[in-house]
């Protein structure tokens, strides 16, 4: 069997274009069954356009996303049936309670009352969220609101997830809870892909990376093959991250503060 | 340190610029809104210049009404504005997100308040300005008024706004101290209904009815003098309607009221200041206090996987639990009261005219009027749905939900109640008016295909130009898409209306003679329902489908 034929996610020569500037340019990548994916890349790359775009919250300039084998741009409401999508900042419907807006995410996706029942309260109760749970979401706090919109997705089960920097705002027991449940959820066959800036996250949870740069993949595969690439061996995903994205001058830019550094100390 | 004014207004200059001049263009849109702003201008200096003329004809009376209804409508506007500077301000001053980066600067609370006073004003009282100008030019041209009238109408008009939007202000600052925190984003609610008592009484005190009726004054001289009285001299409006009222009589200025709408807007501006100098901290503080943590819901419905139901609900909800949104319903229950009351107390039996036909007449007009105020409803409420959706929008974008679908379960959120509120006020003002027959089903046909397309209209355009930055529903008013709404809501209504003249005229006036309908009539009254039916669901549909591609595309 190809990798096509059992890939979750298929992303061919994929480009979006803002006037005459070219955010994302012929990306193309495949996701299998159960894989943790993370998508690398500095700010402004275009790792949240490529995100959108798979989300289905962007129109691609050109190529094509399939989702299961679904053509997302003839059958969008069938892939987003599919597919969870956790978003970077936590803007939610703040006159809703949270048990309403875990209610109204799982009308949009038909989620089934017994499913329903037996998972938001799970989740719930592992975000710590339960006592919230009929206050209106004005007043949670950021890392809360996070919490929520993970808990919705995860209830929905979907075999498809796209997340998009998944720790912002939350406190090391709740980082702790989703990496375990990212890891669960992916054992039992979910597709997760993941942009993160946070190295470590992307170290400990995937199994393939991919580095996109100026808004074309630099370099795909697992951490053996990035070594690889970057021609260093025994480095840490950090270090092969600057050396495959051409941040050279950050190295001057620290050797010069930890120059300034010693200066101070030595005129104090 | 006043040179950090003009850079506290700099994102909003900026901001206007990116809108209407994107890259330093002159775009089609803007191009467009210019074009249709300048015909509803000249279509307002027409119909206002045409009205004038005809009291202006009368006699002597009909002078003096006409002035009374100018002092009326300078009263009016004015209070308009206070209220709408007070809610702006509440949002401005105390709930905007960029408080946390400008007031964490080394800025005072003086200079703050000189920021929000002129985005506010701007923000509440450039539909005043350009649409009172044509009118009071129309009084102007048939008053045949002096050279000083057109500095002097300038003059009222931005002393009038100033006046209001820094009076509006000073107060919400002084008031947001007085509630306790956890109430504080409530007080647009409290607002809300002093604003529609106030609306109410001031309507009672006017005795607009009596205007018309000199019957009620023992002598007439009583009457005369009764409406030939200036306005009350401590309302700042009627400063203006007098000062130009005796400009237009006997081209005399008083110099005294110019100097009085000169300084006032400074004295009030440096008052606002010092008030927020003294009290801004203490209730921006309280207004971050006032979140609903405090508050517990319980949810009676259970879960049932149905999208359509959720969305209504979701809806439902956003709006109620909002008091700035459903606070707004008691000024509606206070306007739909005076405008059937108005129909309560028409002098039918004193026109010249058979009172059945001008009954009939009136009822025809009703359906515009009602249509007016469906439209200026659904610019408050339906236009800025879509955008108010706010960030939380990728929620309905990433589900497997049509946007089409999603539009539509909005489109009958929205038109059950505006369908309610268009029935209640044809089939009561027709039941004052004693209409029976054709007119009454033709008003109710027509005036429902309009409800329905102008609720339509401003989803679409809402869809079109919906900005999910907006911080609140009533700011989305301001945007280039409201307008276009609004004009072409306008068009549409004149469009079916000047369409409908002559068929119904014949239908009503075989009607009431008691004669048969002619088969040709009737295919005339049929044809012209049927275009506006077709007219109406292409309009809606070009303008939903635009609206849908738009918010696809992201």
């Amino acid at each position: 069997m190809s990798p096509q034929a059992t890939a979750m996610i298929e992303v061919e020569r994929l480009s979006k274009h803002f006037g005459s500037f070219a955010a994302v340019d012929d990306v193309s990548l495949a996701i299998r069954r159960g894989e943790i994916f993370g998508f690398l890349g500095p700010n402004g790359a275009g790792k949240t356009t490529t995100i959108k775009m798979l989300a289905g919250l962007l129109k691609p300039s050109g190529g094509r996303i399939r989702i299961k084998g679904i053509d997302l741009a003839a059958s969008p409401v069938a892939c987003k049936q599919i597919t969870g999508f956790i978003p970077d900042r936590p803007y939610l419907y703040e006159k809703l309670t949270g048990i309403e807006y875990l209610q109204f995410i799982a009308s949009l996706y038909h989620l089934p009352l017994d499913r329903f029942e037996a998972n938001s309260e799970q989740l719930l109760a592992l975000f710590g969220l339960t006592e919230w749970r009929n206050h209106l979401i004005e007043s949670y706090s950021h890392g809360m609101r996070q919490k929520l919109i993970m808990a919705s997705v995860f209830m929905l089960e979907p075999p498809v997830i796209i997340v998009d920097e998944p720790m912002v705002g939350l406190d090391p027991k709740s980082a702790r809870i989703v990496k375990e449940l990212f890891k669960s959820r992916a054992r039992s066959g979910t597709a997760i892909f993941l942009s993160t800036h946070s190295l470590e996250i992307a170290e400990e949870l995937c199994d393939r990376i991919a580095i996109i740069l100026n808004g074309r993949i630099r370099v795909i595969g697992d951490l053996a093959a990035l070594r690889q690439e970057a021609r260093l061996e025994h480095s840490d995903l950090e270090e092969i991250f600057l050396e495959l994205t051409g941040a050279y001058e950050v190295r001057e830019v620290i050797a010069a503060l930890k120059g300034m550094q010693s200066h101070d100390e030595e005129e104090a | 340190m006043p040179g950090k004014r003009p850079v506290l207004l700099a994102p909003f200059r900026h901001g206007v610029k990116n809108r209407f001049f994107p890259g330093n263009s002159l775009p089609f849109r803007t191009l467009a809104a210019l074009a249709i702003g300048i015909l509803v201008c000249l279509a307002l200096y027409r119909i206002g210049f045409r009205v004038v003329t005809y009291f202006h004809n009368q006699n002597e009376l009909g002078i003096i009404l006409s002035l009374k209804i100018f002092q009326m409508a300078w009263v009016t506007v004015f209070a308009m504005l206070v209220f709408s500077c007070m809610v702006s301000a509440v949002s401005t001053l105390f709930l905007s997100q960029d408080n946390e980066i400008v007031f964490a600067a080394p800025i005072t609370p003086r200079e703050l308040f000189f920021m929000r006073y002129i985005t506010t004003t701007i923000y509440t009282s450039w539909m005043m300005v350009i649409f009172s100008l044509p009118i009071f030019s129309a009084y102007g041209s048939v008053f045949k008024a002096g050279p000083l009238y057109l500095p002097l109408t300038l003059l009222a008009v931005f002393s009038t706004a100033t006046i209001a939007s820094a009076f509006g202000m000073t107060v919400t600052v002084g008031l947001v101290n007085l509630f306790p925190a956890r109430r504080t984003k409530d007080i647009i609610l409290y607002l809300s209904i002093c604003f529609g008592i106030f609306i109410y009484v001031m309507f009672r005190l006017l005795k607009p009815e009596d205007l018309v009726n000199p019957d009620k004054y023992s002598h007439f001289l009583d009457y005369l003098s009764s409406i030939s009285n200036p306005a009350a001299p401590y309302v700042p409006a009627a400063w203006a309607a007098n000062l130009l009222s005796l400009y237009l009589l006997d081209r005399q200025v008083d110099w005294l009221l110019v100097g009085l709408m000169a300084i006032t807007p400074l004295a009030l501006f440096f008052i606002g200041e010092w008030t927020m100098d003294r009290w801004f901290f203490s209730g921006y503080s309280k207004s971050q206090e006032s979140f609903g943590g405090h508050r517990r819901f319980h949810h009676l419905f259970r879960y049932r996987p149905r999208a359509w139901l959720w969305v209504f609900r979701k809806e439902a909800k956003l709006f109620l639990r909002d008091s700035a949104e459903w606070s707004q319903l008691f000024m509606i229950a206070a306007l739909i009261v005076i405008y059937l009351y108005n129909f309560k107390v028409l002098p039918l039996d004193r026109s010249p005219i058979k009172e059945e036909y001008i009954a009939n007449l009136i009822a025809f007009l009703n359906i515009g009027l009602t249509g007016f105020v469906v439209a200026s409803l659904s610019a408050r409420f339906v236009y800025p749905s879509m955008g108010g959706e706010g960030g939380a929008f990728y929620v309905v974008q990433a589900a497997p939900i049509s946007m089409g679908r999603y539009l539509l379960a909005k489109f009958f959120f929205y038109a059950i109640p505006f369908t309610a509120l268009a029935l209640i006020l044809l089939v009561f003002s027709n039941h004052l008016l004693k209409i029976e027959g054709p007119m009454w089903w033709i008003s109710l046909v027509i005036g429902l295909v309009i409800t329905w397309t102008l609720v339509g209209l401003a989803l679409g355009f809402g869809s079109l130009y919906a900005d999910f930055k907006v911080e609140n529903r009533a700011a989305a008013l301001g945007g280039i898409g409201a307008i276009l709404f609004l004009f072409t809501a306008v068009g549409f209504e004149l469009m079916i209306i000047v369409a409908g003249g002559i068929p119904v005229y014949r239908l009503v006036v075989k009607n009431l003679a008691g004669e048969a309908v002619r088969t040709g009539d009737l295919l005339m009254l049929v044809t012209w329902i049927g275009a506006s039916i077709l007219l109406s669901v292409g309009v809606v549909l070009f303008l939903l489908k635009k609206g849908i591609r738009r918010l696809e595309e992201g």
